[in-house]
């Protein structure tokens, strides 16, 4: 931490980002209005395979399931970024995340929403998805604890349940700041919110164990998760899902999304809120940095697949990864490839990682090599699997388009209208920062 | 707002509410109040008739529930089909139920057509015939389908009434050079019929006897009768032809063959054989037979037939050994047939003398229709301007006639008064002044004589659904005079039986309706005289032996093949058969052109690009497909679509490749010419998806659809463990606990309840015509998604024919009827998070619809693809709906379906053996599939019971089980199709 900005005061962490909650600009109205339309078009969307079915979207016999569990997929692993940054950093003491960390927690909390209305849409019959819950009723019919979708049900309540409390928790002294430095309505809201912090002796102390807790707690979540996720495949017969590496490549191709997600946000806030001195272009460094690590563990279990399929010689198994590579979505494969391996070797060079312009191209290719990921393991499996007389092919149709910018606009619209009324930065963890270069403790 | 307005309020508010709400639906769920005796409400009641759907006249089996046929099956007592039907057959219902049916008359008044009472459409004819018949004789005619004998006889009395001819049958293949052929090599004017069972070979050279060729569920169930194995020696099947339909692709060696050419192999095979067997021909036809058969030697039938050497050696060879060998005509579709026809029905009475093998007595009934000439006859009398009445009955000459015949133009002369007794509106009864729909075959009396001696009753099997008049009833009513009038068309049925000797008296009657019909009528005396052969010297043949022509190097030719699902194009208005794939193309609701990869590649087409073809006569565009069973030099359309009108179902959907059709007919036999040459065909530049229904052509190697050399049939080893995990080595696993293996399984067996249902499908016996699927389309409410549909991959069908070419030899096609497996270890049961897959007590995979979802995930994790999503709801438009079987939850929209072993039947069983206080029998339960499979290929039963058939077949050395490596054991056993050395 030696090349911190040294001329960073308390007073002026404060400063910069109390600035970023005054009064809001006509042009940040336009972005939500622009925003809300974008969830409203999604929401109708929706609202028409309702009433239709989930037919208007592209699925069939073989292909099942399409750009609605993509999206999931790809939201989860978005939402697991935030907490990697938080909490698994934060036990790690790498405190060049701290001021990250707030919008990365966001982020998660966010993506994490957006993941868990995929499903929703996902279903047939989505009124009666409560059927996934264990509702005492008169027949004793009960959920399948056997099937992945159930845990999937356990892990990502969790995971909300678990991340807001973490999220919110870490926000408390910010708040208080908040108030302390507000009138008004505004005052009597974050008084509110701040749940009466004094910053007395007492709360510092017990807040610093709970953080701590949470962090621990949503550690193993990190890895949970996303390996559950991975369990909708990995447990299925289907071909090139069927595989012991599922959970690892999973959570290592979710933190990459994560850390790419990250970037992709946190520059142009950083532009927008002038953070350029706390948010520092070494601590961008260090993210692209990650993500060569994380691109490189991808970029290794692609090939394990792809060794696997050979050395097992099952026909069925070579097939699939054979389609993958020159198949109907051959393109697919090597966007995935060429986004999530090649592109982020860039940052090998120390100018390349530096340079936010790099940075933030690198960061959207990841984000869409990632979607591709998904897009290829999901749909090329099944879309070639035991039985050739079945085969078929799949393409989203419009419906699926408007849902998935509807879960953009809403994943932006939730992200700029926090960001604009509450501290996106934590001030409270920069300033330990500042003070002792480390952690809470 | 004060207390009053409220209470005003609120008062209107709910009664508006309450207005709002209709208070019962509109239909009543049972058809009548007053039930007849024998009804008793949610039991089935089975009625006898004959299926009309085709000249066969196969015997059915209605199930009426609750005063609806929902279900037709095949008699089982009938001689014809002996319990099974064709998916014509199976769509029957379709026909009673079409939404586009009519139900009042309609007169055509200054171009529009206006409804009117059939009191006075009746009238009307009376007048108009009357008037007809008063300018003059003959001024009335009659253009039938192929209809009983009795309605025959009674067309003759009304038509004599007015001074007219005997009515004209009118059936659009009616197999003239057959009947030529016949008739000049055995003196029999007719078609006969063939005890293929007895034979040991059987040479097709073109008859589709499995699609549409005289009988084909009757055929179906004989050929494999001679060719499943069994007991006895196999016999052999060999098709030489230009293309493989479905028929040719269950050939043991399909031997391609110029078109046209096949005239000259069988040319060719009476010239070897008559060499070798001189001795043994029983008049003396040496002089002149073989001085026409000179020119036929070896290489001149090489050169002008294009069949490959080896095959015509092979057809030699297997002659020469056969010891019972039966030779089928020809489809009677192109210039040569007739010289193909008398070549074969020759080369029968050399190998054959006392021709055994052909059944002269039970002649088939179509012989009775008119040739194509007389036909086309008929029709150009009504062009002498004076006034005239044509009447119709359920024909559609304008759909099934090439355009250059004329008949537009002959049905819309001023002078001319056009009948239509359909209940559609067709091509030809948009043409008509006058349309009269009548009742459904189903829902009328009648008698069928399907084969001479097989008298087959038509029994109305339900109530009539539209207030439509059976057409019996309308034309006693123009024929007779008086009581008989008055009676009806039933009295007059039964008194006309007995007048024939058909029936002693009512009682009998009553016997021989419940029954079906009467079956063994033994003929009278004179009748019989004419059914034996008289192979008299005659040589008649001679001429039609020299009339085979080598079409020479006229380039591409054009063949128009009938279909096993449209038939002449009379099934294009029914759902089920739109929707049940071609079974050698699996293109659904589409007429593709077919051509072979060669020739494709010639000119750069690739499939789905849309071509125009253009012939003499006329031009159309299809798409392309690519199919290599057929000769380079000849393109293959399916008839059957290309409707411009006959309602929803067919109107604007594919071509009609009569279209493109010479309108003459062949100089000797008198029948039409389904092939044209030359024909033009050229990219248009467009292209379009084929609606088809496979993924892939091959199996990839896979342990799908096996098969095991004859002879090599070896008894596996069943022993426990002593196998691999790979997809060879993969030991068959019953889905009982003696299945499970510690080595291979993580969890225990299953517990089974006195019962574990199975299935036993043998590929061999397996002809792949799909009835079995359109059959379950029938019983279990299945929707039909359309061509936008099955192009977007989402058809509903339970049971699929998959078909795929065998990948070490191209020019055989295998067959494998994929339905859910009921998997012990099953993978869609694990994954579903509500447990909306269930197994049962007995083994079934249960698919309980309300519990469902719809995550999908099974049919995702499902390796066999055969669970079907619910992606819509699904249209029955009424009254389609009527058909519904009420035994089976009609699905929403978002909910998963697949075969449930028909559990509906099981539970029916069930409920049976328990009032008797039982077990269910061995083939006691009966899925609808296995009902109706005209090959007997499917077995179901309890796999518990160690004596019952499926666990005996299942042990059976050729039993395997699909993808069974995966460890999911299968209750659905496959028996390996068996390949014959040839």
């Amino acid at each position: 931490m030696s090349d911190r900005p040294s001329r960073l005061t308390f007073e002026a962490v404060e400063k910069s980002v109390l600035a970023t909650l005054t009064p809001a600009s006509r042009r940040y109205w336009a972005a939500v209005g622009l925003l809300g339309l974008g969830v409203l078009v999604g929401a109708g969307c929706w609202a028409y395979q309702i009433a239709v079915g989930v037919g208007v979207a592209g699925m069939n016999n073989p292909v099942a399931w399409g750009t609605y569990l993509i999206n999931f997929v790809f939201w989860v692993g978005i939402a697991h970024s935030g907490t990697l940054i938080s909490a698994i950093l934060h036990l790690m003491r790498a405190s060049w995340r701290n001021p990250i960390a707030r919008a990365a927690e966001t982020m998660t909390v966010f993506a994490v929403c957006v993941a868990g209305l995929f499903p929703f849409i996902h279903l047939g019959r989505a009124w009666m998805v409560y059927y996934m819950l264990p509702v005492p009723n008169q027949r004793h019919l009960w959920q399948n604890f056997q099937s992945p979708l159930m845990f999937d049900v356990v892990a990502i309540s969790t995971y909300l349940a678990v991340s807001s409390l973490f999220w919110y928790t870490g926000m408390l002294p910010d708040l208080a700041i908040v108030r302390d430095h507000s009138k008004g309505a505004k005052k009597r809201i974050f008084t509110f919110l701040s749940l009466g912090w004094t910053g007395a002796h007492e709360q510092w102390r017990h807040y610093t164990r709970a953080y701590l807790f949470f962090a621990a707690l949503a550690t193993p979540l990190v890895i949970s998760v996303h390996s559950v996720v991975s369990w909708d495949f990995a447990l299925g017969v289907v071909p090139g899902w069927h595989t012991t590496i599922f959970a690892p490549y999973f959570v290592a191709g979710a933190i990459h999304s994560g850390l790419a997600m990250v970037l992709t946000l946190m520059i142009p806030l950083r532009k927008i809120f002038r953070y350029e001195r706390i948010i520092t272009i070494e601590v961008l460094e260090n993210v692209a940095k990650t993500i060569i690590f994380t691109g490189l563990i991808v970029a290794f279990a692609y090939g394990t697949e792809f060794f696997m399929a050979w050395y097992s010689q099952n026909p069925v198994e070579m097939e699939v990864f054979r389609y993958r590579l020159t198949g109907d979505y051959a393109p697919g494969f090597w966007i995935m490839v060429m986004c999530n391996t090649v592109a982020p070797l860039v940052f090998f060079v120390k100018s390349a990682r530096r340079s936010t312009r790099v940075l933030f191209t690198v960061s959207i290719l990841v984000n869409i090599g990632m979607w591709f990921e998904r897009f290829v393991i999901i749909i090329t499996s099944v879309s070639r699997d035991f039985i050739p007389h079945a085969w078929g092919r799949y393409a989203p149709t419009w419906v699926e388009f408007g849902i998935m910018l509807g879960s953009f606009c809403l994943f932006f619209f939730l992200f700029i209208v926090f960001v604009k009324h509450m501290p996106s930065v934590s001030m409270t963890e920069m300033k330990e920062m500042l003070q002792e270069g480390g952690g809470h403790d | 707002m004060d207390r009053r307005t409220f209470l005003k309020l609120a008062a209107m508010g709910s009664l508006s509410f309450a207005a709002g709400c209709s208070a019962q639906p509109d239909r009543t769920l049972f058809s009548r109040v007053q039930a007849p005796d024998d009804r008793i409400t949610g039991q089935g009641l089975w009625y006898a008739s004959t299926c009309r759907e085709c000249p066969a006249g196969c015997g059915i089996l209605a199930k009426n529930r609750e005063g609806r046929a929902i279900k037709l099956e095949g008699n089982p007592l009938h001689p014809v089909n002996a319990g099974t039907l064709c998916m014509r057959g199976q769509a029957a219902l379709q026909g009673v139920y079409n939404p586009d049916r009519l139900s009042t008359p309609l007169i055509k008044k200054e171009g529009r057509f206006v409804p009117l009472s059939y009191e006075d459409a009746l009238a009307v004819i009376r007048e108009k015939a009357a008037e007809a018949a008063r300018k003059g004789p003959d001024r009335v005619t009659l253009v039938t389908e192929m209809a009983g004998p009795v309605l025959l006889s009674l067309f003759e009395t009304l038509l004599k009434r007015w001074r007219s001819r005997s009515p004209v049958v009118f059936e659009p293949f009616a197999y003239e050079s057959l009947k030529l052929a016949s008739s000049q090599v055995f003196g029999v004017r007719g078609l006969v019929s063939y005890r293929m069972e007895k034979a040991d070979l059987l040479v097709s050279f073109g008859a589709d006897f499995l699609e549409t060729w005289l009988s084909p569920v009757e055929y179906a169930r004989r050929f494999k009768q001679m060719h499943a194995p069994g007991p006895g020696e196999q016999g052999l099947y060999l098709h030489v032809g230009p293309y493989a339909g479905l028929t040719a692709a269950n050939a043991d060696r399909f031997m391609p063959c110029r078109c046209e050419g096949e005239a000259f192999v069988a040319l060719g095979l009476l010239r070897e054989v008559l060499e070798r067997r001189a001795a043994s021909v029983p008049w003396d036809v040496g002089g002149p037979l073989k001085r026409i058969l000179a020119p036929y030697h070896r290489e001149a039938v090489l050169k002008m037939s294009g069949i490959r050497k080896a095959h015509y050696d092979l057809l030699l060879t297997r002659l020469e050994s056969a010891r019972k060998p039966l030779i089928l005509g020809s489809s009677g579709a192109g210039e040569n047939s007739p010289a193909t026809d008398a070549a074969v029905c020759l080369l029968n009475t050399l190998l054959d003398p006392d021709l055994a093998l052909i059944d002269f007595v039970h002649r088939h009934a179509v012989e009775r229709a008119a040739r194509r000439r007389e036909v086309l006859k008929a029709f150009r009398r009504q062009t002498d301007g004076g006034a005239r009445v044509l009447l119709l009955n359920n024909v559609d000459p304008v759909f099934s006639m090439p355009p250059g015949t004329g008949l537009q133009a002959i049905l819309q002369q001023g002078s001319l008064f056009v009948v239509s007794f359909s209940s559609f509106m067709t091509e030809t009864a948009a043409l008509s002044d006058l349309i009269v729909p009548v009742a459904h075959p189903l829902e009328s009396w009648d008698v069928y004589e399907s084969k001479s001696g097989i008298w087959s009753f038509i029994q109305p099997v339900m109530g009539n659904l539209n207030r439509t008049r059976p057409l019996g009833d309308l034309i006693a009513s123009l024929a007779l005079e008086g009581r008989a009038a008055r009676e009806g068309y039933r009295a007059h049925l039964i008194r006309e039986l007995e007048k024939w000797g058909v029936i002693r008296d009512e009682a009998q009657w009553v016997q021989a309706v419940q029954k079906g019909g009467v079956f063994d009528l033994r003929l009278p005396e004179g009748a019989r005289a004419a059914t034996s052969p008289d192979l008299r010297p005659s040589w008649s043949w001679a001429g039609t032996l020299a009339s085979a022509a080598d079409p020479g190097a006229s380039g591409t030719f054009l063949a128009a093949a009938p279909s096993i699902r449209l038939l002449d194009g009379r099934g294009a208005n029914k759902p089920w058969l739109n929707e049940a794939p071609e079974p050698v193309t699996q293109v659904a609701w589409q007429t593709p052109v077919l051509m072979a990869p060669e020739t494709a590649a010639r000119k750069g087409i690739h499939p789905g690009d849309i071509l125009k073809l253009g012939t003499a006569w006329g031009e159309l565009e299809a798409p392309a497909y690519l199919n290599p069973l057929q000769h380079p030099d000849l393109l293959v359309v399916g008839i059957g679509q290309g409707h411009r009108a006959y309602g929803r179902y067919a109107e604007g959907l594919g071509v009609n490749v009569t279209d493109l059709l010479p309108p003459g007919v062949h100089p000797l036999c008198g029948g039409p010419l389904y092939r044209a040459s030359p024909v033009s065909f050229a990219l248009t530049g467009k292209r379009s998806k084929l609606a088809a229904t496979d993924g892939s052509r091959i199996q990839h190697h896979r342990k799908i659809a096996l098969t095991v050399k004859a002879g090599a049939v070896q008894p596996v080893d069943k022993g426990q463990g002593a196998h691999g995990l790979g997809m060879e080595a993969f030991p068959l696993a019953l889905p009982l606990p003696e299945g499970y293996d510690p080595e291979r399984d993580f969890y225990g067996p299953h517990d089974h309840d006195g019962y574990r249902w199975a299935m036993v499908i043998d590929l061999d016996r397996c002809i792949g015509c799909g009835a079995c699927a359109v059959a379950c389309y029938a019983e279990n409410n299945i929707g039909v998604v359309g061509e936008r549909g099955i192009l977007e991959g989402r058809e509903m069908a339970w049971l699929r024919i998959e078909r795929y070419f065998d990948e070490t030899d191209p020019m055989r096609v295998l067959f494998l009827p994929m339905l859910c497996q009921h998997c012990d270890n099953a993978p869609c049961e694990s994954v579903c998070p509500v447990y909306a897959p269930h197994h049962s007590k007995e083994g079934l995979n249960n698919q309980i619809y309300n519990r469902c979802i719809g995550t999908r995930f099974c049919s995702q994790n499902c390796p066999y693809k055969v669970r079907r999503f619910n992606w819509f709801d699904w249209p029955w438009p009424a009254p389609l709906n009527l058909q519904l079987n009420p035994d089976v939850t009609v699905r929403s929209k978002g909910v998963m379906e697949k075969c449930s072993f028909c559990v509906q039947r099981i539970k029916a069983a069930h409920q049976k053996a328990k009032d008797e206080d039982r077990m269910i029998r061995d083939q006691e339960v009966v899925p609808a599939c296995a009902q109706t499979c005209p090959a007997h290929a499917v077995v179901f039963g309890n796999l518990m019971d160690k004596a019952s058939r499926v666990r005996r077949l299942a042990a059976d050395p050729r039993a395997y089980q699909v993808m069974g490596y995966l460890n999911t054991k299968p209750a659905v056993f496959y028996l390996k199709k068996v390949i014959r050395d040839v």
